[in-house]
């Protein structure tokens, strides 16, 4: 992209308010959006790894959701959901293979995106950079860490309170409190991401909401009772 | 045929557009779905119009050879008044995707946004694009498969492009 682009600049800014870039000065976060071509992908996009692992991208707007599906029962299971500034996919960057994951677009996206072995090159180029990747690939650990514990040892309540924690920022004075990135999800989308399915989150939801501790319409979530999710939670939060 | 899929370039003048439609044609791109927009106007004291004679489209205004050279390699010429935007001149497949949203998607500002959506092209970028236009640029939107697209993208770095995008459906 070039620097004269009408989307130039909110791409830069993009980028610096991003963790995975933070940290780095506004001239390498500008070369690196100088060396990416600007893509767009309209809403429900559909693709499989083999399709993208060769090209590095960066979230701009939008979101991305990366699965996993059992083709014979057709249960799916999210792995991450990507917004505004983060990338993807990480795993390909460093080890330079494609992995078994779908991914899917939430909204209309657009993202950045070069030829991974130039983002690679960009890598070795600046070592400085590997401050805020190190940290990154830690918070992605833990996050699948979380995931593979959440589905071993808590309930489907417990599961859910910790995934909608999981998205509110803290230290948060705002009531009620709108959850980041998953606010908008269907019910059976939240099942995906916590191993279950769109009856009993529903369910779920239906009960939280009697006793005054979510808002839950169709398409909208909200925490009126952030107190009483995190002892649903089991009062232990990543 | 329509695709989901397009590449989009800016150009700030009608010099560089003609340079990138020589890389393209030198290159075997189709030029069936390929499509050029812009304000059609030179310094504003000029009447500005399309027409007709015979088979032939005529031009009236500052860029009258420019106009009349694309349409010869794109067919397809329209030529709109659009809220927001102003004047708006398309040569090629474009120019019916226009007309379609006049006629039965909207009538008003989003009449350009509507017919850049059936190529590939999301509102937050169709912002972009109006200015683009607005301020007396260029739009060349080719429509392909994907790897077309792509391929498309890539040839186009070459030219003195000011923007660039790839938007797939």
């Amino acid at each position: 992209m070039k620097p004269g682009s009408a989307f130039y600049e909110a791409s830069v800014q993009c980028l610096m308010q991003s963790s995975f870039f933070t940290d780095l000065d506004q001239h390498v976060v500008e070369e690196m959006v100088g060396r990416c071509r600007r893509e767009t992908w309209k809403r429900r996009r559909l693709l499989p790894m083999e399709e993208t692992w060769q090209r590095f991208h960066i979230l701009l707007s939008g979101r991305v959701r990366l699965s996993r599906s059992n083709p014979d029962s057709g249960r799916m299971i999210t792995l991450f959901l990507l917004g505004p500034g983060d990338p993807f996919c990480i795993f390909s960057l460093l080890d330079g293979k494609p992995h078994d994951v779908m991914l899917e677009t939430l909204d209309d996206v657009s993202l950045l995106s070069l030829p991974m072995g130039e983002a690679r090159q960009w890598l070795y180029d600046h070592p400085e950079f590997n401050r805020t990747l190190l940290p990154y690939l830690g918070q992605q650990m833990c996050a699948l860490a979380g995931l593979a514990a959440d589905l071993a040892l808590h309930d489907t309540e417990a599961r859910l309170a910790r995934l909608i924690l999981r998205h509110v920022d803290e230290p948060t004075q705002d009531h009620p409190v709108i959850p980041r990135l998953i606010n908008d999800l269907s019910h059976e989308s939240l099942a995906e991401m916590i191993g279950s399915v769109r009856v009993v989150v529903n369910r779920q939801l239906q009960h939280w909401k009697q006793a005054g501790i979510v808002d839950a319409r169709r398409g909208h979530l909200e925490v009126e009772a952030l107190q009483e999710l995190e002892k649903r939670a089991e009062e232990f939060r990543h | 045929m329509t695709y989901e899929n397009s590449c989009v370039a800016v150009y700030d003048e009608h010099l560089r557009v003609q340079e990138a439609l020589h890389i393209l044609q030198k290159n075997d791109v189709n030029t069936t779905n390929l499509s050029l927009l812009g304000k059609g106007e030179g310094s504003g004291t000029y009447s500005t119009g399309l027409y007709t004679r015979g088979d032939q489209v005529q031009y009236r205004g500052a860029q009258r050879f420019f106009w009349e050279e694309m349409w010869r390699y794109l067919p397809g010429a329209a030529f709109f008044w659009i809220p927001t935007v102003g004047t708006v001149v398309v040569a090629g497949s474009l120019g019916a995707a226009l007309v379609v949203a006049l006629e039965e998607v909207v009538n008003g500002p989003d009449v350009l946004g509507a017919a850049l959506y059936t190529v590939g092209v999301p509102d937050d970028s169709v912002i972009g694009y109006e200015k683009a236009i607005r301020e007396g640029r260029y739009l060349l939107v080719v429509q392909a498969e994907q790897n077309e697209a792509e391929r498309v993208h890539d040839l186009l770095l070459s030219s003195d492009v000011q923007d660039m995008a790839l938007h797939l459906g």
